[in-house]
């Protein structure tokens, strides 16, 4: 089966190969965790590697900060935005759908004209402000994740959440059975240590590594390594080793 | 007076006629200025008033009526999407780049003299 491949060491492993084509794709964590990151790298991804030319869509940051989060991983987006294989676009949620709703829109037509075929939505929560009640947002990003596909995207959304550690926020929005993938990038602290988390939770048709792996941003970028060994609770933020446990249930008994 | 010129006439006399007209007719606020240079920097960008208000950290009240008067001038284009009144960059290179070179300029402090003085006598 043909993939979209991230370019991202480790995680394309995970998914096997690469997400699907003309999908949705969410990954959410908390702030820090490289969400845009992992977005940019598909991006960058895309178009040096892929011939596939992409589209960031921004409802927050300034392209300025974009090429200066992409020039420290030695990516040029500036050129490649001169030479017409990116696009960066600062935009609000609600202009954005409007136009994606509109034959011949502003994105349409620049995704035809650059012939995008990778985007990066960065980032998803930023819809929250045009409804509040989980089942209208829900039926507003169905839309609009649509019409990206209509517009044969492969599509990275990012989304934030606050909780640093424990228990996630409990949003009940439903995006993660609108999105095709769903990836959650975690902080845990092992041995009073913060380290990074990657799991792949859901990947509709197709199967993906079920493994908490540990990853760091590197001065290349994203590098997902390996399963996080020995401990569990690992999504609860404060892991604990599974001898500990075991010592717990059945020794000191 | 001196050689037949107003100082206004002798401090722009070395800028390009091209700049110059483009001074004269379009760039008559410091809004003006700040929403040309965030366009220039956001090319990309259509929004409404209210959004791109925030972007410029302005008030909607405050940029309103300039990104009409950009429109109308053609620096801008404006259209409706839905119910909404948007503005971007006007869709020709010729307008970029007179933008790019009115930006490149304001970054010589000499530059951003004249054009300072230019906007506060026209306040006037």
């Amino acid at each position: 089966m043909n993939r979209v491949k991230t370019g991202i060491p480790g995680l394309d492993d995970m998914l096997r190969g690469g997400f699907l084509p003309q999908t949705a794709n969410l990954v959410e964590g908390a702030p820090g965790t490289g969400k845009t990151t992992l977005g940019m790298q598909f991006i960058y991804h895309g178009i040096v590697a892929c011939e596939e030319p992409g589209v960031i869509l921004t409802f927050e940051e300034f392209p300025q900060q974009y090429y200066n989060d992409a020039a420290s991983f030695g990516w040029d987006f500036r050129q490649m935005e001169q030479k017409g294989k990116l696009r960066i676009v600062m935009t609000s949620p609600e202009v954005s759908k409007a136009d994606l709703e509109e034959v011949g829109g502003r994105i349409e037509q620049m995704v035809q004209k650059i012939g995008a075929r990778r985007i990066l939505i960065d980032s998803l929560s930023h819809f929250e402000r045009l409804n509040r009640a989980p089942h209208q947002l829900r039926s507003v990003i169905y839309g609009f994740v649509n019409a990206l596909k209509r517009e044969g995207l492969t599509a990275v959304l990012t989304r934030e959440n606050t909780a640093l550690l424990g228990e996630m926020d409990g949003d009940d929005d439903g995006l993660p059975f609108i999105a095709d993938s769903y990836i959650l990038l975690r902080y845990v602290e092992i041995e009073s240590r913060i380290q990074k988390a990657l799991l792949v939770l859901k990947m509709r048709g197709s199967d993906h590594d079920k493994d908490i792996r540990q990853f760091e941003i590197t001065a290349r970028g994203i590098e997902v390594r390996a399963p996080f060994e020995g401990h569990e609770g690992l999504l609860s933020g404060s892991p604990h080793r599974m001898m500990d446990s075991f010592v717990q249930a059945f020794v000191r008994r | 007076m001196e050689n037949g010129l107003d100082l206004t006439s002798r401090l722009m006399a070395d800028m390009s006629p091209r700049l110059l007209k483009f001074l004269q007719t379009k760039v008559n606020s410091f809004v003006k200025w700040d929403l040309i240079r965030f366009f220039y920097d956001n090319p990309h960008t259509t929004d409404t008033a209210e959004n791109i208000a925030r972007y410029a950290g302005r008030s909607v009240e405050t940029i309103r009526t300039e990104l009409a008067e950009l429109a109308q001038d053609g620096v801008l284009g404006e259209s409706r999407l839905g119910d909404m009144i948007v503005y971007s960059l006007a869709n020709d290179a010729q307008t970029y780049e007179l933008l790019e070179e009115f930006v490149k300029a304001s970054e010589d402090r000499q530059f951003r003299v004249k054009v300072i003085y230019h906007i506060i006598r026209g306040a006037r």
